[in-house]
């Protein structure tokens, strides 16, 4: 896994390989290069110092090899384009122009091979490395087909213990179902040389480039070494107290653990660098390549509260803070030593609490990844010990509930232990998954879903919430038409899988990767579209969609689903009664509300606006509120008061916005924020507009949230950022 | 905290999908207590003689709920409000200082705890009145004239109006047992509707916890139907939230029956997101809710704390982005890279935003799998629990229902891509229903009935580990642990997580609770989650005993046959012993390797038909046979085969 590896690619730049061929819009070097790429960038990515690679243009113009230099015969027209080392970005700039197609066509790609071991040979010496050669050709230029010379190279390559991988630009390959017509006698030769060559070595591949190019968009799984979470015993009682407890050693490892995509930094353009490359570039745009960027470190400051400081907080140094944990409201601070007993004291523990059969089990109780028991190794008592649990936990068809404590003072689990007796896989073990505490489980009530509860308490069994009899049926049998185990077969007719895990991969983590990748070495490309391998679990598949085609039908028939339209979202409103059907707009009604009193500001414009017949007396309920608003920020002592207008606001917004009246919003905010930034409302307001009014999202009114708006979101924008 | 600090924000990497959905409230929970405190309020129970029997006055018991509650919240629920009203009091308390308005404005109105985030001292006060009886202020002394209901409500009004402005959940909490307060007062009642109508506009919720007594049932139609409105939620559902009487009786003492009405509703309802599109097939979507039920609760972070002023104090952070010459860098500077070989790969904003978009929020089944295709190891992370919604699609709710009780019925699980926000990332999820068809079968009666979101992992999330083997020798041993297994079950054979706390957080907020109000370190505290060991030794110590021995005797044959094998197996590949209930072939071993006695006992046993399709090929290969057909062939050929040959 994480062992040493040198790769050489030896890509043929001969002047054919500049030309397109059978019906590609692009040369056999740019397809080729579309592999050779993407392994490189690649093992960039991985920036791992023991990972290296060198790489030896075949067919350049100018011959720089090492064979050569020596005066050996038959080494023209190759170059060592870079010697085998780690392969960073800088590197990887370098090589990159150098890679194109070249005038020359003579360059004997053996011969490139062996240029390829001796630098192998070189770089690893006698260590521990995993060898690699990789050569990409269309198979245009002149080879020695000696047999002599073919069965050197290969004694040479199996002596170094060298895995040869050729892969050929149209090269005929049977197996994978890619034959190419017309192709020249030459190139039919030299195809049947290299195919020797490979068959000769111990360890070789021989491949056609479109099969190597098709296979890149399927994602690779970055592998990860098992990781020992957990070496100790498991045990059944107490065996320090009772003689009779039992006690296993067993090892966990983690099972799954959810891989995550890789993650941005905040960067910023380099002060220095940055200037000059901004006057060079008058777009500013910058380009690609990482020295003109550097990371953005980040500087806590520390305040507290003190009313004699200037804005009421005071700048406090680091050092003089102690640490503590919050108890509600109240601070409580502990001194380092202290510290401690806050802490549960644990010791490393593993031990079954007890059992319970599989049924009384749902899965959707799972808090996170499974774990992975097996028995310690070499330990006989242990393995026989564990099996037999296993086995009868497999038979009793039960599970083990346990408290697991990784290491001393670690936090207590609770795992739920599931056994596996291996008769699907090879491995008997215990798979465990962690179980909710008490405090993990919030008590949220819901209605039931097959029954109605009138609000006098009587039962309903027929609603227009609850599911028909025909309905029933429908769903019963789409459900059934769309099974996906069976509906697809493989070869041999046996039913296969549809979605099995190890096939559906993380699209964030490959689509990411790729566009990195993509971008590292075409800096000013595009990135495309996702490879459909990626999206391809996001639709039913359609063989499905198509045999259930009735059962869909009738399900939709049967649900009679009417959707909601836009418009009536949010904005329709219905008299709201209390549980009597009270009409409290009547009470109202009879002293109506028209002057609206600061404390009880929200209910008394609620109301204004819902009592109000004309426009005069919503906008006099709006200017009120305007009022009320500003005053209180006004008379706010620091930010006491902020909350309260905030929330004044927002429900001026929603208010405006259901009566299609924006633009008195938008009016109201402009003029609010004039005030709040020039100081107008007695002092620095500028926490309100930005913490509140733009961090609580009450800008200004967009066309999307109302048509009434003339406001464009990047309008409302702009508003906002200065 | 000041505006452009960092606080909200995430730290990079984190979990995106943590974050619930922000929504431009802030989503905060107050609840105010409002208490009656009139004389058949504070009336004691009769003295039965029965230790079970109840001993609190309702008052008693609703200040020990309030008080198990303001502790509940502290650990669950740090950053949430809590109050207590009392109300028919004869003092009269708002708030003295800064409320400007004295107790004189809502007179028999009590603030005793204000609304606010509960402080160390709020909890001794509570638990001084609760557990002492300490009731020095004689707070608990009901008026001799009745109290205005409309008095009351906008006394509530007013402190969620000035303590808890931009809440996102404001609710009032009523504990009465009186269901007529203004039996003859026809204008007191409507002002008393008015003010609730404005406290429903406010946004805050009412909660009315009735308490009554024998032989007199809590009639809400005399009043509290005008009080109480409908969660506009349940609603739209088409079912209203009960309201549920306490009372002591049926062996529930009144404290309990209150405590459980209320823990139910501990927490207010956060939907993490709501009317997403659930596509059940082409054509036909209908619209749900999605909510986290399951939470893991971590103890709060350390904080820093200034200790030069007056009192304690916590220091508020603020972060200053800096580049590499430290000059401070405002956030319009800055862009998001990646870290690849060394340097910086950079994506204009709208390429980062491409990447990103997987097509749009929703929930689409892809096709259904029996609930046993989901490998036991399946799982990465809490799900989610979804419910219907007609704010999308009207009917929603039917055929939510519909797919729901087939699912339970068939034993099935819907296969789905789901993301549950714009840019959110996408998973795959299996949708498993909880609750039950019957009326009291639910295994998980603390959970809510509907469908939960199960996360699939992804290819990426499987590790590989290389375990040998193991053997499987010992028949006895596990007929032996099969006796211990099934006496040692957990109380009604099912893991209720309700029956046990986490340890490491209770003690946690136990020290720092004796810390905040400077008690005594507490030594020790019930961990339940130690194994009944003194009972385990009891029930099931002899099996122990014997199984113990008897496996250090096939230990023993182990360790002595592995030797011998050793000596005998340099040149032969190693032949494990034939596992009981499995097919004595592996895929490792080849199924070609199969002896001829092995395949005779498994065609006895009839678990020939166990064999993969490869392996049986590598049989028939074996014995020259062909190796064309289904597997249904195969296994005849091979059968056939058998019976003839062996």
């Amino acid at each position: 896994m994480a062992d040493k590896e040198a790769t050489v690619y030896v890509v043929d730049l001969g002047a054919s390989m500049g030309d397109c061929h059978n019906g590609r819009d692009e040369s056999d070097l740019d397809f080729g290069m579309r592999y050779v790429w993407d392994k490189i960038s690649t093992t960039v990515a991985a920036s791992r110092k023991t990972w290296t690679l060198g790489f030896v243009g075949l067919n350049t113009d100018e011959t720089n090899n090492t064979q050569d230099e020596e005066g050996l015969e038959g080494y023209h027209n190759i170059s060592t384009l870079q010697e085998i080392g780690p392969m960073t970005m800088t590197e990887l700039r370098e090589l990159h122009p150098k890679v194109k197609p070249c005038e020359a066509y003579s360059g004997d790609a053996l011969s490139a091979i062996v240029v390829a071991i001796t630098m192998i040979e070189e770089f690893t010496k006698k260590l521990k490395f995993k060898r690699r050669i990789i050569l990409v050709t269309n198979g245009e230029s002149p080879i020695d087909d000696e047999d002599d010379s073919i069965t050197d190279v290969a004694e040479k390559l199996n002596e170094h213990n060298i895995e040869l991988v050729i892969i050929g630009v149209d090269f005929d390959d049977p197996e994978y179902g890619f034959k190419e017509e017309d192709k020249s006698r030459a190139k039919r030769q030299n195809e049947e040389t290299l195919r020797k060559l490979v068959e000769a070595c111990e360890n070789g591949v021989f491949g056609t480039m479109q099969q190597a190019v098709e296979e890149l968009s399927i994602p690779r799984i970055k592998p990860v070494r098992p990781f020992k979470a957990y070496d100790g015993p498991l045990t059944l009682g107490d065996p320090n107290k009772y003689e009779s407890a039992i006690s296993i050693n067993v090892e966990r490892y983690f099972k799954t653990k959810r891989a995550t995509p890789p993650s941005a930094t905040t960067v910023v353009v380099n002060p220095d660098r940055g200037y000059t490359q901004s006057q060079a570039f008058d777009d500013g745009d910058v380009e690609m390549g990482g020295t003109e960027f550097s990371n953005v470190k980040h500087m806590r400051k520390y305040k507290v509260n003190d009313p004699s400081a200037p804005g009421g907080k005071l700048d406090v140094p680091y050092e003089e803070l102690a640490k503590g944990y919050l108890y509600g409201r109240t601070v409580v601070p502990f001194s380092d030593s202290d510290m401690a007993i806050t802490k549960y004291e644990t010791t490393k523990s593993f031990t079954i609490i007890g059992f319970i059969p599989f049924d009384s089990y749902s899965p959707f109780l799972n808090m996170g990844e499974t774990g992975l028991i097996a028995a310690k190794k070499f330990d006989e008592k242990s393995e026989i010990g564990l099996s037999a649990l296993i086995h009868a936990l497999h038979e009793l068809e039960s599970y083990a509930v346990a408290r697991y404590v990784q290491k001393d003072g670690a936090q207590v689990q609770i795992l739920l232990l599931k056994p596996n007796p291996g008769i699907e896989d090879e491995y008997e073990c215990l798979y465990d998954v962690p179980l909710p505490f008490a405090e993990d489980v919030r008590s949220y009530q819901f209605p039931p879903l097959d029954k109605v509860l009138t609000v006098s308490g009587n039962v309903l069994k027929e609603h227009r919430l609850l599911p028909n009899q025909d309905l029933k049926e429908a769903m019963s049998d789409f459900v059934d038409a769309m099974d996906l185990s069976g509906f697809d077969v493989d070869e041999d007719g046996n039913p296969v899988d549809y979605a099995p895990i190890d096939e559906v991969y993380n699209p964030v983590i490959h689509r990411l990767n790729q566009a990195i990748r993509t971008r590292a070495v075409h800096p000013d490309g595009e990135i495309g579209p996702p490879p459909e391998i990626l999206l391809r679990f996001s639709k039913p598949p359609e063989k499905l969609i198509k045999k259930a085609r009735p059962d869909i039908e009738a399900l939709i028939d049967a649900a009679e689903l009417k959707k909601v339209p836009e418009k009536a979202k949010g904005r329709f409103k219905e008299a709201v009664k209390p549980l009597s059907g009270l009409d409290i707009d009547a009470i109202l009604g009879q002293k109506k509300r028209t002057v609206i009193s600061p404390e009880n500001a929200i209910p008394e414009f609620k109301q204004a606006l819902a009592t109000a017949e004309d426009d005069e007396t919503v906008e006099k309920a709006v200017k009120q509120m305007g009022e009320i608003i500003r005053k209180l920020i006004t008379n706010s002592f620091a930010d006491v008061f902020y909350p309260r207008a905030a929330e004044n606001l927002r429900v001026l917004r929603e208010e405006l916005i259901g009566l299609d009246l924006p633009l008195l919003y938008n009016k109201f905010l402009r003029a609010l924020k004039k005030s709040l930034l020039s100081g107008e409302l007695n002092g620095d307001r500028r926490e309100m507009w930005f913490k509140y009014i733009i961090g609580g999202q009450l800008g200004l009114v967009t066309k999307e949230e109302s048509e009434m708006s003339d406001v464009t979101e990047e309008d409302a924008k702009a508003f906002v950022k200065k | 905290m000041a505006w452009g600090g960092d606080e909200d924000q995430r730290p990079e990497g984190e979990d995106e999908d943590e974050i619930d959905e922000t929504d431009y409230k802030t989503q905060k929970d107050a609840v105010l207590f409002a208490i009656d405190i009139s004389s058949s309020m504070l009336l004691a129970p009769d003295d039965t003689g029965n230790k079970k029997a109840d001993k609190d006055s309702a008052v008693t018991a609703a200040l020990k709920c309030a008080y198990q509650f303001m502790q509940q919240r502290i650990i669950a629920q740090p950053k949430d409000m809590m109050g207590i009203l009392l109300f028919g009091t004869e003092k009269s308390r708002f708030r003295d200082e800064t409320g400007g308005r004295s107790g004189t404005g809502y007179p028999h109105c009590y603030l005793f705890t204000e609304l606010d985030i509960p402080a160390a001292e709020d909890v001794r006060k509570l638990r001084e009145l609760v557990e002492e009886g300490e009731d020095a202020d004689e707070v608990l002394v009901p008026s001799k004239e009745p109290v205005i209901m409309s008095n009351v409500l906008f006394c509530a009004n007013q402190i969620f109006t000035t303590n808890a402005a931009n809440f996102g959940s404001r609710r009032l909490f009523i504990i009465t047992d009186n269901d007529d307060p203004h039996k003859n007062d026809k204008a007191a009642k409507s002002s008393a509707a008015v003010r609730a109508k404005d406290l429903y506009d406010l946004g805050v919720v009412i909660e009315l916890f009735p308490v009554s007594r024998a032989g007199k049932a809590f009639d809400l139609a005399k009043f509290y139907d005008d009080i109480v409105y409908r969660d506009p939620a349940a609603e739209a559902a088409g079912a209203a939230d009960e309201v549920k009487t306490s009372k002591s009786g049926d062996g529930l003492t009144l404290l309990n029956s209150l405590i459980s009405n209320i823990n139910s509703k501990q927490t207010p309802k956060r939907s993490y997101f709501s009317n997403l599109p659930f596509e059940l097939a082409p054509g036909l979507t209908i619209s749900i809710k999605g909510y986290m039920p399951l939470h893991r609760q971590a103890p709060a972070r350390t904080c820093y704390v200034y200790l030069g002023g007056e009192q304690a104090q916590l220091a508020q952070s603020e972060t200053v982005k800096m580049d590499s010459e430290t000059r401070t860098v405002e956030k319009s500077e800055t862009k998001k890279a990646y870290k690849f070989g060394g340097e910086y790969i950079k994506f204009e904003e709208k390429e980062v935003k491409s990447l990103k978009d997987f097509g749009g929020r929703v929930l689409r089944i892809i096709g259904f799998k029996s609930q046993s295709r989901i490998p036991m190891w399946a799982s990465v992370k809490k799900s989610t629990f979804i419910f219907p919604s007609e704010e999308g699609y009207v009917g929603s709710t039917r055929v939510f229902s519909a797919l729901w009780q087939k699912l339970l019925k068939s034993k099935k699980v819907g296969i789905a891509w789901f993301v549950a926000r714009t840019n959110a990332n996408p998973v795959m999820v299996a949708i498993m229903p909880s609750g039950s068809l019957s009326e009291d079968g639910s295994d998980t009666p603390y959970l809510p009935a509907g469908l939960w979101l199960y996360p699939l992992p992804f290819a990426d999330d499987v590790r590989t580990v290389d375990i040998a083997a193991k053997p499987r020798t010992a028949d006895e041993l596990a007929d032996k642990m099969r006796e211990i297994v099934a006496n040692l079950q957990l109380p009604k054979a099912v893991y209720n997580p309700l029956k046990y706390p986490n340890p490491s957080l209770q003690w946690h907020y136990k020290i720092l609770q004796a810390s905040a109000l400077e008690e005594e370190t507490p030594q020790d505290h019930e961990d339940l989650t130690i194994p009944k060991y003194r009972q385990i030794d009891k029930r099931v110590g002899g099996a122990l005993a014997e199984w113990k021995e008897e496996l250090e005797q096939k230990a023993h044959e182990l360790v002595q046959s592995r030797a011998v094998k050793r000596e005998m197996d340099i040149d032969e590949d190693e032949e494990r012993p034939a596992k009981r209930s499995k097919p004595a072939a592996k895929k490792a071993a080849g199924g070609g390797q199969m002896s001829n006695a092995q395949l005779k006992a498994a065609f006895e046993k009839n678990t020939l038909k166990k064999l993969t399709v490869a392996e049986l090929k590598d049989v028939l290969a074996s014995k020259g046979l062909s190796t064309v057909g289904k597997k249904a062939d195969l296994l005849e050929k091979l059968e056939q085969w058998i019976e003839e040959n062996v």
